[in-house]
């Protein structure tokens, strides 16, 4: 892996972990559920960042 | 206040500051809230945490912020589900999740698409796909004996379908196989 796709690698793995950590996992009753402050930003401003990984990797790559 | 995270029928003790709090058939891992902010760093901290006891019991992970007053509010909160809950740690034993994104980068097909998927879910032992920008997106539960399998498929279909990128990760605990089907 070169360092630039080793980047883009873990930037993949943390937009699933993000999807994962709201999309996912046992409920448990909503009225004891917390909304944590901000995740839903942080999630936004990843989904933008992975665009931009793959739309910036040439193509015909491998 | 504490942090609910996951549920196993493992009472063993989990490495501290987690703990198990039974909860009828099955136990909840419990653990101090974090403090801090919510950041890309405290989000991986949670999820070595999980790994970690992935690594020696079954569990499901319970969804992320899940919060209580304390362990009798824990047991009390997850104690009634506990049947559903049992049925929902057999459906996971001994697997894990893989997630699979392919994205198309011009000229791909849906006949690719639905290739790559039908041939990784032939290395699993249930799939769930889903609606997103990418041309496929899917988490797969895999046994932990067909994860080399699955991750060789993976390579031999970016392989035959240059015109998609496969981007595949995990191991995961099963965050996407927790709710009855």
């Amino acid at each position: 892996m070169s360092p630039s796709s080793a980047i883009a690698a873990r930037d993949v793995a943390l937009v699933d972990l993000v999807d994962r950590l709201l999309g996912g996992g046992v409920e448990i009753a909503g009225d004891i559920t917390l909304a944590v402050a901000g995740v839903d930003l942080v999630h936004v401003s990843l989904r933008a960042l992975v665009s931009s990984v793959e739309t910036a990797r040439p193509k015909g790559e491998e | 206040v504490i942090e609910l995270l996951a549920i196993t029928q493992d009472a063993g003790a989990p490495p501290p500051p987690l703990r198990v709090v039974p909860a009828g058939p099955v136990s909840v891992v419990v653990g101090p809230v974090p403090e801090g902010e919510v950041d890309a760093e405290a989000l991986w901290a949670r999820e070595a945490l999980l790994e970690d006891l992935m690594e020696e019991r079954s569990l499901l992970p319970i969804r992320f912020g899940t919060r209580v007053e304390d362990d009798a509010a824990a047991a009390e909160a997850v104690a009634p589900r506990g049947e559903e809950l049992v049925a929902a740690l057999e459906r996971v034993r001994g697997a894990v999740e893989l997630s699979v994104r392919a994205v198309d980068r011009g000229g791909a097909d849906a006949a690719a698409v639905d290739d790559v998927h039908a041939r990784l879910a032939a290395h699993a032992r249930e799939y769930a796909r889903h609606d997103g920008p990418e041309a496929l997106r899917s988490a797969y539960l895999v046994d932990r004996a067909a994860i080399d399998g699955f991750v060789a498929a993976v390579r031999e279909l970016q392989h035959e379908h240059p015109g998609l990128s496969i981007l595949c990760t995990g191991p995961w605990p099963p965050y996407s196989f927790t709710e009855p089907r």
